[in-house]
């Protein structure tokens, strides 16, 4: 027996360029293979293929039709046209049909800028379309949830309907009526409200039909920066994009992975961002001289926190949060070791389910609300309170040596938090009662604003990039605390 | 229908001459008769016809006999979903409509997303989705029947039931709409009124046939149309 | 015998007792011959059915004029998963009346058919899935089937052969597009009725994913026909290429519409002036729909030498569809004509392909606008070139069916429309 594992292939030739594929591919995949992009608005990699929208029509030689290349077979020998006389005269009469009824209404949609249909007219449209006739009018319709219907914008590729049969598997959406006056629709009242998912509609839907009523007109798709990162909502670590503009974000958008998440994401992540733009942040090193508060900057202040290490006894407690970094909760581990090791646990939030999402299984919004669980696990932190996310303090808050806290926003303490410590040292984003105590507050940067990387449940270890300014002299973690250790003691 | 009623159907091949046949002998009638309303063989429970003139909207779904035919229809499918349109015709029958509320029981009975019940119902068009007029007049005016006058009739239909396209006369007897081709290019201007087709049909046998169904209507509530 | 005229040059082989109550029942039927072909059928291989169908060379009647034992072949020949056959009974194409009549007159016949063919394909289950509309006709026929049923002729060890073969009568509701046998599928399954893509075919996964085989009503019934008294026999009739009989229904402006049965390769005019008395008022002929509305017009000059087969009609340009023809006189409107049977395309049309859901609707509004007086010469040019653009480019050929009559109207009667236009004048409105 040999090893070989390949599987077998099929090599075809596409505007020329030959392309190998393995067998039971389609045609529209050997064309993304070889780097151009066939329109097409039924086909998702994500979902079955009806091929209805008859965009992706090509010429395939010896056929006699244009053939659907999301449903065609790839073949050996096939040689395949998309740039054809043919081809292309096929799919601009196509794009006329699509704007016979669209109010072309981009001044004011959501989606322009991010529009396929937009894209593809401006390609390889008419330079006018030719119709005449009073438009239909279907108007506009809640679905529920967050999602919101422009019925005159659809082009009917029914995305969002196999995506909610055959994804989330909560059939909510249907073609209701026939020929030209068919239209998406809910039964009746009872509409996405009731999925967890319905917001991929909104990703998949390739024009402004589905929109999202909390983006609803906050930003053109144009100014928006997209970043790379991860979800900070649970223990799945779906791949985002944090869509920013004037260093707010304005909404998440998930970023395929086929082992994380495929195109997906949970409803509660993509609108779990509003804690991103708090307000109310740290964003001065600060320390207690004296029985005041100074503000001198980072250098005096660590260099301060230095000479009140030196002194301190009594051990180390650190608490943690698990929605902060592997390389800042690293440092942490780093530095309480370097002091002679201490306890340090975490808190964290936990539903009382899972979600899954059927059609994909690996995905589900996991039971643990925060991202960095298993990397908080690997480093030996230990989880202590409820399943809210508060209390099991009790040990730290009476603690007379030294207290760290990274993260952590100390909610559900009082001024009396630390009160006893020696040393109280608080790594925060936001500013918090609990941490009035505190002999240092020393404001850091979340996730959303710093590089680093994050362990999902599985064990994946998953970077972001920092997609927002911190504010004030906020900066990572992990910088500010490595500073400490590499210093003499 | 009888033969006893005055109204004589002119579209019957009696009349061309050729064959000597009663109405009833062209209809069927004579070799139906009355079908079981518990649906006879099971082959054919699902073939009712669904366009009748008594309903009762607020009937359960399903109970009697009507509850031994939707037994009798799932036991000549593979699966629950197939059953979706004979069920559809069967609560139509009962109710004359299919409301939201209609969809909702029969997805529950099937087991089927209510959406996906609704996605359905809409596809055909012989569901109603509201109410309609005790009888459904529904005048063929496509390419065959547009030669012969449908349009005419049409017209005629809405001008003696006082009423307009779409809409149910004011007496709550009929409903007139305009319908595809029954299939009965041969016999213009071809009229679906309730279950039955009424042929041959031209603007001066309008009047006639609306006063023959209006005396259909309140004897025993019931009429023609199954 | 045609119905409601007939005429003596007729071959009545399937339309033999229209007209004849008796021949409706049970009884009747098996006092004409009935059900000696289904036994006969019975003994013989499913592989020997299907000879004997391919010999005959009976094309399927519901448009396509595919073989029908062509088609059968196509089934796997072992049973390893359940085999279907799908009557299509949902005549809904303008100009079409046969099946209703068939099925009315001689639901038996049918039957009969309808077992031959399945015991052909291997199928456990027929299902007839008739037109909604149909409520009578499928009384009548759902009565035969009880009938049937209890005297042996279907359900298990039918005629005592040992098979088991069940028959349902299952009921459309409205929609023109189930006629389409992906969409019947659909239909049949318990969904919308859209037509499904090809590959996979019918026979390898069709109704509840599998193998089936969907046949016209008037296929079917010739079917018992040809085992009874062979192959050969059928093809005495016809054509080469077209064999057998195949019923004309002829309807508009002639002065005995009606079903007629005549060999394939019959003469359109002779059809016309002869078998149906002529055009009605003494009118001069202009055009015909040969076969149904969704093949393009033939003019008047076409006409004359037409013979109604598959290879003829195309010849004189058109095709023979499901020999449904629409003839229309001098006084003929055609563009209101043709308006209506797009508005009915677009009416029907399940909405899935763009081409056809968009482009039948922009048809409709612009014949709408040159019937009004508000049409311009361009919108010809656009016409054209759109349904161009629907013609070949979607799931099913509905959408090519509303390309056929508009391009061949303005081709053949651009006056017409240029009277329309250009001065408003409508034919026959004075």
């Amino acid at each position: 027996m040999s090893d070989n594992t390949t599987t077998e292939t099929v090599t075809l030739t596409v505007d020329g360029q030959d392309v190998t594929v393995p067998k039971g591919t389609t045609i529209l995949q050997a064309i993304d293979q070889v780097g151009t992009e066939i329109p097409h608005y039924c086909y998702h990699a994500g979902l079955s293929a009806p091929a209805m929208c008859r965009l992706c029509l090509v010429e395939v030689e010896g056929a006699p039709k244009l053939l659907p290349s999301c449903v065609t077979q790839a073949t050996d020998g096939q040689v395949v046209h998309t740039e054809s006389e043919n081809a292309v005269g096929m799919r601009r009469g196509v794009l006329e049909f699509y704007l016979v009824n669209h109010p072309l209404d981009c001044p004011v949609c959501d989606q322009s800028g991010e529009c396929k249909l937009q894209d593809y007219v401006f390609t390889e449209g008419r330079e006018r379309g030719r119709s005449r006739e009073p438009k239909r009018i279907f108007g506009r319709d809640d679905f529920g949830g967050d999602v919101l219907f422009y019925g005159d914008r659809c082009v009917m590729c029914t995305r969002c309907v196999r995506f909610m049969e055959e994804i989330e598997q909560k059939p909510l959406l249907t073609i209701v009526d026939r020929g030209t006056r068919s239209i998406i629709d809910t039964f009746f009242e009872r509409g996405l409200e009731e999925a967890e998912w319905g917001g991929n509609v909104v990703d998949i839907c390739p024009v402004g039909a589905l929109v999202s009523k909390d983006f609803l007109h906050k930003a053109r798709a144009w100014d928006l920066k997209h970043t790379p990162s991860v979800c900070g909502s649970c223990s799945q670590g779906c791949n985002i994009d944090l869509h920013t503009r004037d260093n707010l974000v304005h909404r998440i958008k998930p970023r395929f992975n086929a082992d994380v998440n495929g195109h997906w994401m949970c409803d509660y992540g993509r609108g779990n961002y509003e804690w991103l733009n708090r307000s109310d942040r740290v964003e001065e090193p600060t320390f207690v001289d004296d029985g005041r508060a100074v503000q001198l900057g980072w250098d005096a202040t660590l260099e301060a926190l230095e000479q009140r290490l030196a002194g301190v006894t009594g051990g180390v407690k650190a608490v943690v949060s698990a929605s902060w970094s592997n390389e800042d909760l690293g440092a942490v581990a780093k530095f309480v070791e370097s002091l002679g090791g201490g306890e340090i646990v975490f808190r964290s939030a936990r539903a009382e389910d899972e979600s899954p999402l059927k059609g994909f299984p690996s995905l589900a919004r996991r039971r643990d609300l925060v991202p960095n669980i298993k990397g908080a696990e690997l480093l030996g932190m230990t989880r202590v309170g409820g399943d809210e996310g508060r209390g099991g303090l009790e040990g730290v808050a009476d603690h007379d040596g030294l207290i760290v806290v990274l993260g952590d926003d100390l909610a559900d303490q009082d001024e009396s938090f630390g009160s006893k410590a020696s040393l109280f040292v608080y790594l925060g984003a936001h500013t918090s009662v609990g941490a009035s105590a505190a002999h240092f507050t020393l404001p850091v940067s979340t996730f959303a604003e710093q590089k680093g990387t994050f362990t999902n449940h599985e064990g994946i270890v998953q970077e972001f990039l920092p997609a927002l300014e911190a504010p004030g002299s906020a900066r990572p973690a992990s910088y500010v605390i490595s500073s400490l250790v590499g210093a003499p003691a | 229908m009888t033969d006893g009623v005055p109204f004589k159907n002119p579209g019957w091949a009696g009349n061309t001459g050729e064959y000597e046949l009663t109405e009833a002998q062209v209809r069927g009638h004579d070799y139906v008769g009355t079908r079981p309303r518990d649906g006879g063989h099971p082959a054919g429970a699902g073939s009712y016809p669904y366009m009748l003139v008594e309903r009762h909207p607020d009937a359960p779904l399903f109970e009697g006999p009507y509850l031994e035919r939707f037994n009798k229809i799932k036991t000549r499918y593979p699966d629950l979903r197939a059953t979706l349109l004979p069920t559809l015709n069967l609560a139509q029958e009962v109710r004359g409509h299919v409301s939201p509320q209609t969809m909702d029981e029969v997805a529950s009975l099937l087991e089927l997303p209510p959406a996906y019940v609704r996605g359905v119902a809409t596809f055909y068009t012989m569901y109603n989705k509201q109410p309609i007029g005790r009888f459904l007049v529904q005048v063929c005016t496509n390419i065959s029947c547009n030669l012969c006058g449908a349009e005419e009739v049409l017209k005629a239909f809405l001008v003696y039931a006082d009423t307009e396209l779409g809409e149910t006369s004011q007496d709550g007897n009929f409903t007139v709409i305009e319908a595809e081709c029954l299939a009965a290019c041969g016999f213009a201007t071809c009229v679906q009124i309730n279950s039955a087709y009424y042929e041959n049909l031209t603007a001066k046998g309008v009047p006639e046939l609306l006063e023959h169904l209006k005396s259909q209507v309140g004897a025993d509530g019931e009429g023609e149309g199954g | 015998m045609g119905y409601p005229y007939s005429h003596d040059s007729e071959v009545p082989i399937l339309t033999k007792h229209f007209g004849e109550p008796e021949a409706r029942t049970l009884a009747g039927w098996k006092a004409r011959g009935g059900y000696v072909a289904l036994e006969k059928a019975l003994a013989m291989s499913p592989a020997d059915v299907i000879e004997e169908v391919k010999a005959s060379g009976l094309r399927g009647r519901g448009g396509a004029g595919f073989p029908a034992g062509i088609k059968w072949s196509f089934m796997p020949s072992e049973r390893e998963k359940p085999h279907y056959l799908c009557c299509n009974a949902d005549e809904a194409e303008p100009g079409t009346f046969k099946d209703r009549e068939l099925i009315r007159w001689t639901p038996h016949q049918l039957i009969e058919g309808c077992l031959i063919a399945a015991h052909a394909i291997q199928a456990e289950h027929v299902y007839v899935y008739c037109r909604g509309e149909f409520f009578e006709a499928t009384q009548v026929f759902a009565r035969a089937v009880e009938e049937a049923y209890e005297a042996g002729i279907i359900g298990a060890d039918l005629m005592g052969s040992g098979h088991t073969i069940d028959l349902t009568v299952h009921v459309g509701a409205g929609a023109y597009i189930c006629g389409e046998e992906t969409g019947l599928m659909n239909s049949l399954e318990g969904r919308r009725g859209e037509p499904r893509i090809k590959p996979p075919f019918p026979a390898a996964a069709g109704v509840f994913g599998m193998p089936t085989t969907v046949n016209n009503v008037e296929t079917l019934c010739a079917v018992p026909h040809i085992l009874a008294n062979g192959g050969e026999w059928y093809r005495q009739w016809g054509t080469e290429k077209s064999p057998g009989t195949k019923i004309f229904c002829v309807s508009g402006h002639v002065r005995r519409p009606g079903n007629y049965e005549f060999p394939l390769g019959f003469p359109l005019s002779e059809l016309i002036h002869d078998v149906c008395g002529g055009i009605r008022d003494d009118n001069a002929l202009k055009a015909v729909i040969p076969g149904g509305s969704s093949v393009p017009f033939l003019s008047e000059a076409e006409c004359r030498d037409c013979m109604l087969d598959y290879e003829g009609v195309v010849e004189a340009g058109s095709m023979l569809g499901c020999a449904s023809v629409i003839v229309m006189d001098e006084k003929t409107d055609i563009v209101h004509q043709v308006r209506r049977m797009a508005e009915f395309y677009a009416h029907e049309s399940c909405g899935q392909c763009t081409p056809c859901r968009e482009g039948s609707d922009w048809v409709v509004k612009i014949l709408r606008r040159i019937e009004d007086g508000r049409g311009t010469e361009e919108d010809l040019d656009t016409l054209m070139e759109i349904t161009r653009q629907m013609t070949g480019t979607t799931i099913c050929v509905l959408s090519d069916s509303v390309a056929a009559p508009v391009q061949s109207s303005i081709e053949k009667f651009r006056d017409e429309y240029l009277a329309l236009i250009r001065r408003g004048e409508r034919v026959g409105a004075a």
